[in-house]
């Protein structure tokens, strides 16, 4: 594995336009190791000493190889995984049971296929401790956002993949996280929608100033939304790079896509997680 | 006898929305009579109705019996025989059920007790139970809740088994209660299993009912198609055959159609 080991963080970067300076640490892993006993009584080790943190109203994308552990410490941020050692902690403390205010999006949807899209919405706002008369306002306008108007009372097994998941970032938004952990949320999404969908992440985010771990196989993807993009090796994983996403906001797509610290950064991933050219 | 059908209701339309199919129903009749002629005319050409009697003689014998209100009678025996059978073992099936499936240690324990139990022709349990609970109702219903709780039991743990648990991950990384999640989750994700076993197991309370009926009664449908049998009377046997056939037909639409109503998101 011929991957760079040099740490790339801009420790004094600017603050960006319209943002804040980093606030609050949100989240922290320290030294994260997870390993997994497998059947065979052997142990696979899946986090070999991972340490970040994730500030107030950060967003973070992080990429890696499939199965380097990206969703395995999505779970253990949101206290579904004890690790095998190290630190895990949100606002400051140590994540032993789900924190509050924690918000996941699962790589499936794992929708409830018993319930309407609406319904399937609604469990987000009544989780999220929503008062009950504005669940209905809540829901209509996350179904305008997501462009699911007109299926509010479809099963989900009559949606597609990516309206499914469009409907599991319903719940999510309805949920009200402060701190939103994605696992490859429009991975099941073609390219405009894919696109359309970032966009609207980003409004709400930037309306709201959630912090934001968005786990992507999509390097542009990552950099188009991202403060900063965390990159892991293979399995076990390390942090390859941590890069900090000097653009400016509001972020246009199609302009970006030109821009040569755009070009740079993706080419950079690129080179990082040893993809052939 | 019982038939069970597996609901592959695959519907592309929208809810609410598309045509429906053209229905079987007229050609399921069609096929259904061509076969009482069939058995008609088989009775004149090729055996003694004595034997095998014949539709014609069926229909006027069963006439009779619904004038005489005994068709009724012991129709409404064997029903609510079997009937209460099957509530019964639903009341007690699902909890069970449910238990078993939180707790596994516990099922794996009984497990081979319940699958001796469940693998056990429990037809032959009849005349025990005959002997214990005496000729009345409660006999035929003990034989039918025995017949069917094992399809409550083991469907209700089958359904919770097959819960996702990625829904259950994320009902606790969103901090639900645990009254929330049977709510939402558990109790939904079994209703259908709950009705397929009462959809199983309406034959098989019958079939409770019935072989109770036969060793020790004095009405419902299995006794008159015992007591038909010992004076020779195969219309009369046929007769109580076809009524429980009917019946069996009957609860099997009922309930396909609640499941339609109740399962919509299938
Ligand atoms: N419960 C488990 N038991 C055993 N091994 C597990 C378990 N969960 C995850 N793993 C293993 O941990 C490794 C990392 O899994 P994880 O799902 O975190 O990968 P990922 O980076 O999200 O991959 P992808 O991009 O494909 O989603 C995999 O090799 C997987 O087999
Ligand atoms: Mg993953």
């Amino acid at each position: 594995m011929a991957v760079m080991t040099t740490e790339k963080r801009a420790v004094s970067a600017p603050a960006k336009a319209g943002s804040e300076p980093a606030g609050r640490v949100r989240a922290e892993l320290r030294d994260l190791q997870i390993s997994f006993r497998l059947p065979d009584m052997s142990t696979l080790d899946v986090i070999s000493g991972i340490s970040m943190t994730v500030s107030e109203g950060e967003f973070v994308a992080v990429v890696g190889p499939s199965g380097s552990g990206k969703s395995t410490i999505l779970r253990a941020l949101c206290g579904l995984l004890k690790p095998s050692g190290g630190h895990v902690a949100v606002d400051g403390v140590p994540v032993s049971s789900p924190p509050p205010g924690v918000g996941f999006m699962f790589q499936k949807d794992a929708l409830l296929p018993w319930r309407t899209v609406a319904g399937n919405i609604r469990v987000g706002a009544e989780l999220g401790g929503m008062p009950a008369e504005e669940h209905e306002e809540r829901i209509g306008r996350l179904v305008k956002l997501l462009r699911l108007d007109g299926f509010e009372n479809a099963w989900p097994n009559q949606l597609s993949g990516g309206m499914r998941q469009r409907v599991s970032l319903g719940r999510l938004l309805a949920y009200q996280p402060s701190l939103m952990l994605m696992d490859e949320p429009f991975g099941a999404l073609d390219y405009q929608t894919k696109i359309a969908m970032g966009k609207e992440l980003l409004s709400v985010w930037e309306a709201e100033r959630r912090a934001i771990i968005f786990v992507t196989h999509d390097i542009e993807e990552a950099v188009a939304l991202a403060d900063r993009v965390v990159v892991f090796s293979a399995r076990p994983a390390r942090i390859v790079a941590d890069y900090k996403v000097d653009l400016p906001r509001p972020r246009h797509m199609r302009a970006m896509r030109s821009d040569p610290a755009f070009t740079m950064l993706t080419e950079a991933i690129w080179a990082d997680l040893a993809l052939p050219s | 006898m019982v038939f069970t059908r597996t609901n592959d209701a695959s519907e592309p339309t929208k809810a609410g929305r598309g045509s429906r199919i053209s229905s079987p129903l007229p050609g399921q009749v069609a096929l259904i009579l061509f076969l009482l002629v069939l058995w008609e005319l088989a009775s004149y050409y090729l055996y003694n109705p004595f034997w095998g009697s014949r539709p014609s003689l069926i229909a006027q014998r069963l006439w009779q019996l619904a004038i005489s209100g005994d068709l009724w009678m012991h129709t409404s025996t064997t029903l609510q025989e079997a009937g209460a059978g099957l509530l019964f073992a639903a009341v007690v099936g699902v909890p069970i059920g449910i238990g078993l499936a939180r707790a596994p240690r516990l099922a794996r324990l009984l497990d081979p007790v319940i699958m001796g139990l469940y693998g056990l022709p429990r037809v032959a349990l009849a005349p025990l139970f005959i002997l214990w609970f005496g000729i009345g109702l409660f006999s035929k219903i003990m034989m039918s809740f025995t017949m069917v709780l094992f399809i409550f039991i083991l469907n209700v743990m089958e359904g919770i088994r097959t819960i996702d648990k990625d829904q259950l991950d994320l009902m606790t990384s969103m901090r639900a209660g645990r009254f929330y999640v049977v709510w939402t989750v558990l109790l939904p994700a079994i209703v259908p299993w709950i009705l397929a076993s009462f959809r199983i197991g309406v034959g098989l309370a019958l079939i409770g009912a019935v072989v109770g009926e036969l060793i020790g009664s004095n009405r419902g449908l299995g006794w008159y198609v015992e007591s038909s049998g010992g004076q020779l009377d195969t219309t009369g046997v046929f007769s109580g055959l076809i009524v429980l056939m009917v019946l069996a037909m009957l609860a099997n639409y009922l309930i396909g159609f609640m499941e339609r109503k109740i399962v919509r998101w299938r």
